[in-house]
């Protein structure tokens, strides 16, 4: 045997030097930090009713179109049009603390009142009539992702937020699991004799370059995290476990500036009360115990947490106890330094609804991202949002 | 016909093939083979497990007690995962291979899902009755399916106040495809659709009192239309049929629609939405055999589980595992993500899935390991014996029914059986490198290769 197969073949070859050249290129560790500040975003997929989310409790508007599924008991009340709904209870405190910002009336132009469709125009920071193929925070990893961890989804699966045009971001549900199977030998080998440079180019390539983005990354996620660093209590539910593993990473000060967490089930076409009391306080309990968990670990003031779901609901509510897909819808903003914290801006007229008897909007959605991008991950939102945007004053 | 092409068609039109059929087609030609493909599923053979304890029920009793309720709604859920493998089962062992892959992709297409295993059972056979069929009648028997029914909230349908849901989703997902109608003519169609309903058993009833018999102006016509009227006027737009073509040419032949192939399909369906005129004119074109559409589709994570199971039969010590691994993988039957489906292609992949994907053929038939062909196997056989008790699950691979079925192919030749399409060059030489003497171990290595996930 020649020397250099022998070293080609022995335990050193684990070393990178060995490694191809561009498979090198995934696995480099860029030194080059993407800054401290974290944004965490969470969607409340089916589309959450807002008016019983944030409610206009002193509006006669609100009980007339809603005559049994109005919520009228033990609503925290914010100011003295709007309250939360009582599963927000554990956000009260934030909102006193003015860590938290609640954007009314959230939206686009020719509203879509398709889930798929409008979940898309929201993630991928479209307008209506526009298709991309790329998301929002994809576009934002083109541009500055080095690593697939740069961005993180918590699920099993990776929304199109997180996908560019030429970079993706990383979905996992359990990063422990990803390791020790990235591990195998076999898989190395395998890797080691591939041979091309157009990674991504057809099918089979895409495949290979996702073993390669799967190997550095789960690797990259399991050595950094730090178990011990999150010890807070947490609801038991899946949301709140996704929710505590991003505390985790962002604890461990692992290289990555989105996170994305879903919590689904609000498409309440029917007998709409108890899923979502459920549902919001799963969302609150979850995120409060996130937050003490961020605060806890000093990293809260570098982190802001953005929720907000495809649509609202129709302000009036159907015969089935439940409400039909709308418009516009709130946003909420969770962070420490806000500019404008509280009620951000005031709820749209419930007697001057559209065409459909939905809520018009008065701020579009990619204002309230363009405002991210710019004053909170500190860069231009060229080549990330489409049209030019009004930034907002909330950060 | 060329072993490839059988090969292909067997991919598409079914789950693989073993080298003993491919050896029964090799004489034949291309219309022989596609014949014979469509002969085997002529039959209707349907999905069925045990549910007589749901059965002689009615909504009065069930009102009355409560209780009973609650324990019928949780055997019911047991029940959808029983259903669940019942019908991976069914994809596996069942000979009507372009029926039940019809049925696969259909259900894919008029989506939905249900808390009753009763009406999720009848809808899947709904599905599995039409998939060769006449997309006009299947339309309208999906419209009347009790499962649909709820999925889509045609049962809060009602004059007094419509609801949209069904109206929407049958002309942006099932019919016309989104921007080909106006806001007005869902809210017109939804009127027709009012009063749907559906009995305990499953079967369709209208509330008369709760129909809208109005006239409707949908599409530029005007009428007292009911929902198959609305159907109807929706089938005489070539964009319905162009719709579905554009579908099964995405699904069945490549992922990058050809307009011309795809214009071709719709001349042929347009003429009276022939569900199995359609396929066979697909599968008999020579541009459905090309070499960019061989070996370049992502396998979805059925097609590799059902495929896998074709290869080597695995039985699973505890079923429920089968479930799991559909959700790890990003597809678990009768449980879609929303009334769009599955993406699919691409989306099938990502940095997680790829490592549950390349991992699952090595734990499913050889304790987790796959070798490396060198002095370390020894000591690593030793290791994953030893831990095999710490696997995500327990199967029983029945190698002896492989090695008959591969008795006539050499070990050299189980790359070009297994793997669709063509392998990268330096995998190719590693490939070459590996010792064979063991078909057995052969075979896991291969299926652990980012190849084998191709179609």
């Amino acid at each position: 045997m020649e020397r250099r197969d022998f070293l080609k073949n022995s335990a050193l070859a684990s070393s990178l030097f060995f490694v191809p050249n561009f498979v090198r290129a995934f696995e480099t560790f860029d030194a080059q930090s993407m800054g401290y500040k974290r944004l965490v975003i969470i969607q409340l997929s089916g589309g959450n009713d807002g008016l019983n989310t944030i409610i206009p409790y002193n509006n006669d508007l609100y009980y007339k179109a809603r005559p049994t599924l109005a919520i009228k008991n033990d609503v925290v009340r914010l100011n003295d049009d709007l309250a939360l709904h009582p599963s927000l209870k554990p956000l009260q405190n934030l909102y006193d603390n003015g860590e938290l910002s609640i954007i009314n009336n959230v939206g686009y132009p020719n509203p879509v009142r398709s889930h798929f469709r409008s979940m898309d125009i929201w993630q991928s920071g479209s307008s209506s009539d526009e298709y991309l193929q790329s998301g929002w925070i994809g576009r934002f990893l083109d541009k500055h992702g080095k690593q697939p961890y740069n961005a993180i989804e918590l699920d099993e699966t990776l929304s199109l937020a997180l996908k560019g045009e030429h970079f993706n971001g990383i979905a996992t549900n359990d990063y422990q699991t990803l390791y020790k199977t990235a591990r195998d030998p076999y898989f190395q080998k395998v890797l080691n004799h591939y041979n091309d440079q157009h990674l991504s180019e057809h099918n089979l390539g895409y495949l290979y370059k996702n073993m390669i983005d799967a190997k550095s990354s789960a690797t990259y996620i399991y050595e950094k995290t730090k178990v011990k660093l999150s010890q807070e209590e947490y609801p038991q539910n899946k949301f709140a476990k996704q929710l505590k593993n991003i505390a985790r990473f962002i604890n461990s000060g692992l290289e990555t500036k989105v996170f994305y967490n879903a919590l689904g089930g609000f498409d309440t076409h029917a007998n709409q009360q108890n899923p979502q009391k459920r549902l919001l306080s799963v969302y609150a309990e979850s995120l409060s115990a996130f937050i003490k968990d961020l605060k806890r670990n000093g990293t809260f003031e570098d982190t802001l947490i953005l929720t907000f779901s495809e649509f609202g609901r129709r302000v009036k509510q159907n015969a089935a106890n439940g409400t039909d897909h709308g418009s516009a819808n709130n946003v909420f903003v969770i962070g420490k330094n806000l500019k404008t914290a509280g009620i951000y801006n005031k709820l749209s007229s419930l007697s001057d609804l559209d065409d459909n008897g939905d809520l018009k909007f008065t701020i579009d959605f990619r204002q309230v991202y363009a405002t991210i991008i710019e004053n909170w991950l500190g860069t231009s939102t060229e080549g990330i949002i489409g049209a030019p945007q009004e930034t907002l004053n909330f950060i | 016909m060329k072993h490839e092409h059988i090969k292909h068609l067997y991919w598409r039109a079914g789950f693989g093939i073993t080298p003993k059929q491919l050896m029964e087609h090799s004489n034949k030609s291309r219309a022989e083979v596609v014949d014979t493909l469509f002969r085997t599923s002529e039959s209707i053979n349907s999905l069925k497990i045990d549910l007589s304890e749901f059965k002689n029920l009615d909504v009065m009793t069930l009102k009355s007690k409560p209780k009973l309720l609650k324990e019928l709604a949780v055997k019911s859920r047991k029940r959808i995962l029983d259903l669940n493998t019942a019908w991976i089962d069914k994809l596996v062992s069942s000979e009507e291979v372009l029926r039940e892959r019809m049925t696969l992709f259909w259900s894919n297409h008029f989506v939905c899902g249900d808390k009753s295993v009763v009406h999720l059972q009848q809808y899947n056979n709904t599905l599995r009755r039409h998939a060769l069929g006449n997309f006009r009648d299947f339309v309208k028997a999906i419209s009347k399916e009790a499962a649909m029914i709820k999925y889509l909230n045609l049962k809060q349908n009602k004059k007094a106040e419509p609801n949209e849901n069904f109206a929407r989703e049958l002309m942006e997902l099932f019919t016309l495809g989104a921007g080909n109608y106006t806001e007005k003519d869902i809210k017109e169609s939804a009127r027709a659709f009012t009063g749907y309903f559906n009995r305990f058993d499953g079967s369709f009833r209208l509330r008369k009192f709760q129909h809208d018999y109005g006239l409707k102006t949908f599409f530029g016509e005007t009428g007292n239309f009911d929902g198959d009227d609305i159907i109807d006027i929706i089938l005489k737009k070539r964009q319905c049929a162009k719709f579905i073509c554009k579908k099964i040419y995405r699904y069945f032949v490549n992922e990058t629609i050809s307009e011309l192939h795809v214009e071709g399909m719709t001349d042929v369906f347009y003429k009276d939405y022939n569900i199995k005129k359609l396929m066979h004119f697909v599968f008999t074109q020579d541009w459905f055999y090309e070499d960019r559409n061989i070996g370049a589709k992502i396998k979805s994570p059925v097609d590799f589980l059902v495929g896998l199971s074709r290869t080597v039969p695995v039985n699973y010590k505890n079923k429920k595992r089968l479930i799991k691994l559909q959700k790890l993988l990003g597809q678990t039957l009768l449980d879609p993500p929303n009334v769009a489906g599955w993406k699919g292609h691409k989306a099938w992949v990502d940095a997680n899935t790829i490592m549950v994907r390349l991992k699952l053929a090595s734990i499913l038939l050889n304790d987790g390991m796959i070798a490396l062909d060198d002095e370390r196997d020894h000591m690593r056989r030793q290791f994953f014996n030893k831990n095999k008790g710490q696997l995500p699950m327990k199967t029983s691979p029945n190698w002896d029914r492989f090695q008959k079925n591969f008795k006539s192919a050499a070990s050299e030749d189980l790359s070009s059986i297994l793997i669709n399409g063509k392998i990268n060059k330096g995998t190719m030489s590693y490939i070459a490198s590996m010792d064979k003497d063991s078909k057995q171990t052969f075979c896991v290595q291969l299926m652990s290769l980012p190849e084998y996930q191709m179609c």
